[in-house]
């Protein structure tokens, strides 16, 4: 066999392979039924907030891992992101506490752990209005998610400082342990972290997590 | 406690009003050094009036809703991080202040004890508002402290975040205004 019938053929098996995880993905997209990892908190106050975000494995992984790439894009968007996300998200909270419906809440956020995971992972840079863009309208259907979710408490505004709060706190600590892809080793632990990140999602996807 | 220290404290011991103070305090402090005199005296004549309507006996007033619709103007201006006019910064002061006034009817019975109160929320917002924009405005003027000054910008929007929700929340419930 020659060098460009052999060519031929390793392309031929990377084109199979990739329908094969295409069709994968879109299967899953299809027929997936959301994990439906956001049980919610019913008490209110400061602390009822803060607990709100953390009992959603599906949020707080996405909310990690906008952190973890914010830090692996580095300067601006390591600080542009964790500032533009409370506010998108608290957008995505008003539409769903005024009752405005939003369809696939629940697998966009699944997805958006697959999708950051995966751009940590792959160690993606893409240009920082991209970045944004992806993070601020997966922000909207975290924050409807909560929005739809907040219980009638007596201190609202103590409920959703907790809520916001924790939330941030959530980006900070992804951009703290993104801080270690400035080392060698650190790097591939974020990119590690990142892929740990996107297969979680997977498994919200699938209503395995 | 007497009335003026109760009054003292009542800012620190409201989420609404803590969140619209360090929301202005952080605006102003922002700003370029020796520029927040003007909104600084702004946010007190404006608490004083609010205060002076309260005792001079308004009712129930949206001042709340109007509070937390101007800390959420400033936590979002806080997150920009744009320089503003000293004129747009003495207004936001004063709005602040005339809301917050108005948001702190004392409860006592006695006259003397409810102006002691009113004395002490005036002191005690204007007090902690300085603070807020003292120690904002050194972080700002310290070169080395940009991480800093980024972490006000987050906590602008954090406050921005938290205001808009709450108004939110309010207009869902059919509380707004």
């Amino acid at each position: 066999m020659d060098q460009t019938a052999r060519l031929r053929s390793a392309l031929s098996l990377l084109m199979d392979r990739w329908r094969a995880v295409t069709a994968a993905a879109a299967s899953i997209l299809l027929f997936a039924v959301p994990a439906l990892a956001h049980t919610g908190s019913s008490t209110g106050g400061f602390v009822g907030g803060f607990a709100h975000p953390l009992f959603g494995p599906d949020h707080v992984v996405a909310m990690v891992a906008v952190g973890l790439w914010g830090a692996f894009l580095g300067a601006p968007a390591i600080w542009l992101l964790p500032i533009l996300f409370p506010l998108v998200m608290a957008f995505g909270g008003v539409i769903g506490i005024v009752g405005v419906p939003l369809p696939g809440v629940e697998t966009a956020i699944a997805v958006s752990a697959i999708v950051l995971g995966s751009m940590v992972a792959l160690a993606a840079r893409p240009p920082l209005w991209i970045a944004a863009l992806l993070v601020g309208a997966f922000a909207i259907f975290h924050g409807h998610a909560h929005g739809t979710e907040l219980p009638p408490g007596a201190d609202i505004v103590a409920y959703s400082v907790g809520f916001v709060v924790a939330t941030g706190l959530l980006h900070l600590t992804g951009v703290a342990v993104g801080l270690l892809a400035r080392w060698r080793a650190g790097r591939i632990a974020v990119r590690t972290a990142g892929g740990a990140i996107a297969l979680a999602g997977v498994a919200f996807l699938s209503g395995l997590g | 406690m007497n009335g003026f220290v109760v009054g003292l404290l009542h800012p620190l011991a409201l989420p609404a009003h803590v969140l619209a103070l360090l929301a202005l305090g952080l605006v102003i402090g922002q700003q370029t050094a020796g520029r927040w005199i003007v909104p600084l005296a702004a946010f007190v004549v404006g608490v004083a009036a609010g205060l002076t309507a309260i005792a001079s006996g308004v009712g129930q007033t949206s001042a709340a809703d109007v509070l937390l619709a101007v800390a959420f103007a400033n936590g979002a201006l806080v997150a920009m991080a744009r320089p503003l006019p000293t004129l747009a910064c003495a207004l936001l002061a004063a709005i602040t202040g005339v809301t917050l006034g108005l948001d702190s009817p004392p409860e006592a019975i006695s006259i003397a004890v409810a102006t002691a109160m009113l004395l002490g929320t005036g002191l005690g917002a204007s007090l902690a508002l300085a603070a807020i924009v003292a120690g904002t405005s050194y972080i700002a003027s310290v070169a080395d402290w940009n991480w800093c000054r980024i972490g006000a910008r987050i906590l602008g929007s954090w406050i921005a975040a938290s205001a808009v929700l709450v108004l939110a929340l309010r207009f869902a419930r059919g509380q707004l205004f």
